[in-house]
């Protein structure tokens, strides 16, 4: 990797910027945007992906942008028609924002643009009650092998106020503890309350009669999925556990052989990209995954050009290219930058600067997706909600661990659920949105053939399970059937795996 | 023909000097042969200690420290002018940015009453002091960035003359250590190779009237000037020029980068009025020697040379 020469280039990016948003008449300057010709903007996507690959410190980046910012300030103030003394303040506000809110340091120091979610939420944004204990108390042995089993029953609750039911996707047993990974559900009354669930009447017991505290933790923006967290966590040799809810009989939770890990038949293959090509990548993925999905109305038209504010940004990608060549992660011959290009030319993206001509194949996954879009036809009968049990350990890729928790299909998106473990340090807003902190690539694709792209969606850690926070991918496009099996496909940078997983669906009552 | 310099970088520049407006009166900063002079200030180290110990610190006084915080500042190279005109910057400007910077701060410190806090539970009293801790950082890194700030404009108000020697100063301070990190353990080509690109390509448009962006500069190690090579043909024309790091110094901010339609690309024998430069007819065509004359700016104000104004003017 060559460091020295991502900062030239970077620092060489600026200038030309510079040059270039003076060239512009005094009266496009004076027009009052903060960023005219985007050449800022350009500046830092290319420095946020120079950081991403880790050519450029983020000190370095911080410095740079802080930097051109004042340069800029200072020379549109200059500009005749500004008045004196309140003309570099107006500047400097449209130019040089305050130093605490531009520079990626500051925002990663900050945890600015974290998509992390921690702790318990307030009441009513879902079913989050602790109750249970926390701590070192649900931890397992350090010896204790992981388990993973998935489940797919229905734990129905019913009192006075309200009747509903708990459907337990999976089941995982980890160094960090063991729990349920759910969703509930309301029948009545109409008015969803989640304030109304008995949370403090549930129980569960093992094989042997032990009794364990439960503490319910939301996961996922929607409210409804949860986590449930068993204190402390049943043995490892533990052969079942008795889910009971209010006004209801016991639901028996086989949690198969004690050795169960759950890993399913995962096929690995190495890969050989670079990292300059792993991001191009991503970034390609991003990019279909920002193209609106088909809208639920028939006769409204589909869109199948990318948003504003990406096209907008893609037109750096021609830059991202130079500065991953520059430092060396990327190499002129890699034929990742021609796939964007062709990806650009589908997603109506037509000023990507990407040199290198477009390229003929693309991606099975890729195409998929797109022909998806170009289709421009809803389905006719959408799926109902619903979800599914699938639970799989994957191999360790680029140092992070995903354990599949299952799927679930609401008011139009589909989600996968995850749980990561490894090297996973808090998130932070990379190039386009991507979260570099979390560098895989997942993909699901259905019974029938499609490929949904996996786009991380939201993150929550819990109190002492750091290391293995639970992470909603939001599936692009959503599932259109209820699929009886999904192959997963997770790709690091020096790696691959697949997997192929049954599927139990169930749907609310 | 040509060998490294011995002289010092600003052999070819005269002494130039600033009015700032500093207490209730309008004082002079002047610069000459690489130093910064106060002539209103007799002792302005006593000064320093009179700051130190309550007093107010006199602008000038403010200025020259600024000049010393900066001079081996690479950072400055970006911010810094291009070309000779440099960058237009009032003293009201400074007030005017300065007093932007000063609200409470980036997490609205002081805003929190008295009496407003009840006793916190031990996680929440950890949670705080996390916070607390974090915010002093916050406070301490904004006030130390606006003070920066401050700095660099305080810089650019001294006028065009100051802020080439500046950017010359800089880049003398940093030349002769291409191979060694700085201070933070960074390498300094990177900046360096900026400074001279974002200078250089705007020399060369006026010098052969190629588009600037395609003008592509590295640093030249080793004997002799370097390289100037020019290849393709209209808009596929492209200029790669290799020079030594402290071209910018030695030559752009003397003013001598373009003399005469010859591109200098070297100081042979340093001077003021009268210099001799290695200077490019043409891309690709063999140096020559030229003895050059520096003609003082009439709007420049009184004085020897440049006293007040911009850069010299160099002409064969």
């Amino acid at each position: 990797m060559n460091r020295e020469g991502a900062e030239t280039y970077l620092r060489l990016l600026a200038e030309a910027a510079m040059r270039r948003a003076l060239a512009a008449s005094p009266g496009q300057r004076l027009a009052g945007s903060a960023d005219p010709g985007g050449h800022r903007t350009r500046l830092k996507l290319v420095g946020q992906a120079l950081a991403t690959v880790g050519a450029l410190d983020f000190g370095t980046l911080g410095d740079i942008l802080v930097d051109f910012n004042l340069a800029m300030a200072v020379r549109a103030a200059s500009d005749p028609g500004r008045g004196p003394g309140q003309a570099l303040a107006t500047s400097l506000a449209l130019h040089g924002q305050p130093v605490h809110q531009l520079p990626m340091t500051w925002g990663v120091r900050l945890g600015l643009g974290r998509a992390e979610v921690t702790g318990p939420v307030s009441p009513g944004a879902g079913p989050a009650r602790p109750t249970g204990p926390t701590g070192p108390e649900r931890e397992t042995g350090p010896d204790d092998a992981d388990r993973f089993v998935p489940v797919g029953l229905k734990v129905p609750f019913r009192d006075a106020d309200v009747t509903g039911e708990l459907f337990l996707m999976s089941f995982t047993r980890t160094r960090a503890g063991a729990r349920f990974f759910a969703v509930w559900n309301i029948r009545a009354p109409a008015l969803r309350d989640v304030s109304l669930i008995p949370f403090g009447q549930f129980t569960v017991a093992d094989d042997r009669g032990a009794r364990y505290g439960l503490e319910f933790a939301p996961s996922g923006d929607s409210g409804w999925t949860s986590e449930v967290v068993l204190c402390p966590a049943p043995p490892p040799d533990a052969r079942w556990l008795d889910v009971t809810a209010p006004g209801s009989a016991a639901v028996r939770v086989g949690l198969g052989a004690p050795d169960a890990g759950g890993t399913g038949n995962a096929l690995v293959s190495k890969t050989e990209t670079s990292p300059g090509e792993h991001l191009l990548a991503t970034i390609g993925e991003r990019l279909l995954t920002a193209v609106p999905d088909q809208p639920r109305n028939p006769w409204r038209q589909a869109t199948a050009v990318a948003p504003p504010a990406l096209r907008h940004m893609a037109a750096g990608l021609g830059d991202i290219v130079g500065a991953l060549e520059a430092a060396d992660v990327l190499s002129p011959l890699s034929p990742v930058p021609a796939r964007l290009a062709t990806l650009c030319a589908s997603l109506g993206i037509a000023e990507h600067g990407i040199m290198a001509p477009p390229a003929r194949q693309l991606p099975e996954p890729w195409l998929s997706v797109l022909s998806h879009y170009q289709r421009r036809k809803p389905e006719p009968v959408p799926l109902l909600d619903g979800y599914a049990a699938m639970t799989a350990a994957l191999p360790e890729l680029d140092g992070i661990g995903l354990t599949l928790l299952g799927l679930h299909h609401s008011e139009g998106g589909s989600s996968l659920y995850v749980l990561a473990r490894g090297q996973l340090p808090e998130a932070f807003l990379g190039p386009f949105g991507i979260d570099p902190t979390f560098p895989l690539s997942v993909w699901l694709r259905d019974s029938g053939g499609r490929w949904h792209a996996a786009r991380p969606a939201e993150r929550r850690r819990s109190g002492s399970r750091d290391a293995e926070p639970t992470m909603r991918l939001q599936l692009v496009p959503p599932l259109t059937r209820a699929t009886p099996w999904a192959e997963v496909l997770a790709g690091g940078q020096t790696a691959e795996v697949r997997t192929r997983l049954p599927l139990r669906w169930g749907y609310p009552s | 023909m040509t060998t490294m310099p011995n002289d010092d970088w600003f052999t070819c520049l005269s002494r130039c000097q600033a009015v700032v407006p500093c207490g209730s009166g309008q004082h002079v900063v002047r610069w000459e042969a690489g130093a910064l002079e106060l002539d209103n200030h007799a002792d302005p180290e006593a000064e320093r200690v009179l700051a130190a110990l309550g007093g107010g610190k006199a602008r000038c006084v403010e200025v020259a420290e600024a000049w010393t915080r900066h001079a081996a500042d690479l950072t400055v190279l970006l911010v810094g002018p291009r070309g000779p005109d440099g960058i237009v910057v009032g003293w009201e400007d400074v007030d005017a940015a300065d007093a932007y910077g000063a609200g409470p701060g980036p997490m609205g410190a002081g805003r929190l009453k008295p009496g407003a806090v009840r006793r916190p539970s031990t996680m929440l009293a950890a949670a705080m002091a996390r916070a607390s801790a974090q915010r002093s950082q916050l406070l301490q890194e904004h006030a130390e960035a606006r003070q920066r700030r401050t700095d660099l404009l305080s810089l650019l108000a001294l006028g065009p003359a100051f802020q080439v020697r500046l950017a010359g100063q800089v880049v003398a301070a940093h030349a002769s250590l291409l191979g060694e990190p700085d201070e933070q353990g960074r390498s300094r080509r990177p900046a360096l190779t900026a400074a001279l690109e974002g200078r250089l390509a705007l020399v060369a448009e006026r010098w052969i009237g190629i588009d600037p962006d395609y003008v592509k500069a590295s640093l030249h190690a080793g004997p002799g000037w370097g390289s100037a090579e020019l290849t393709g043909r209209g808009e596929q024309r492209r200029l790669q020029v290799s020079l030594p790091a402290d071209w910018v110094a030695r030559v752009w901010a003397c003013g001598l980068a373009l003399v005469g339609r010859h591109l200098v690309v070297a100081v042979d024998r340093a001077g003021w009025p009268d210099a001799r430069v290695l200077a490019l007819p043409a891309p690709g065509a063999e140096p020559v020697l030229l003895g050059v004359h520096a003609r003082p700016d009439p709007a420049a104000g009184p004085g020897e040379g440049n006293t007040a104004g911009d850069g010299p003017h160099w002409e064969i």
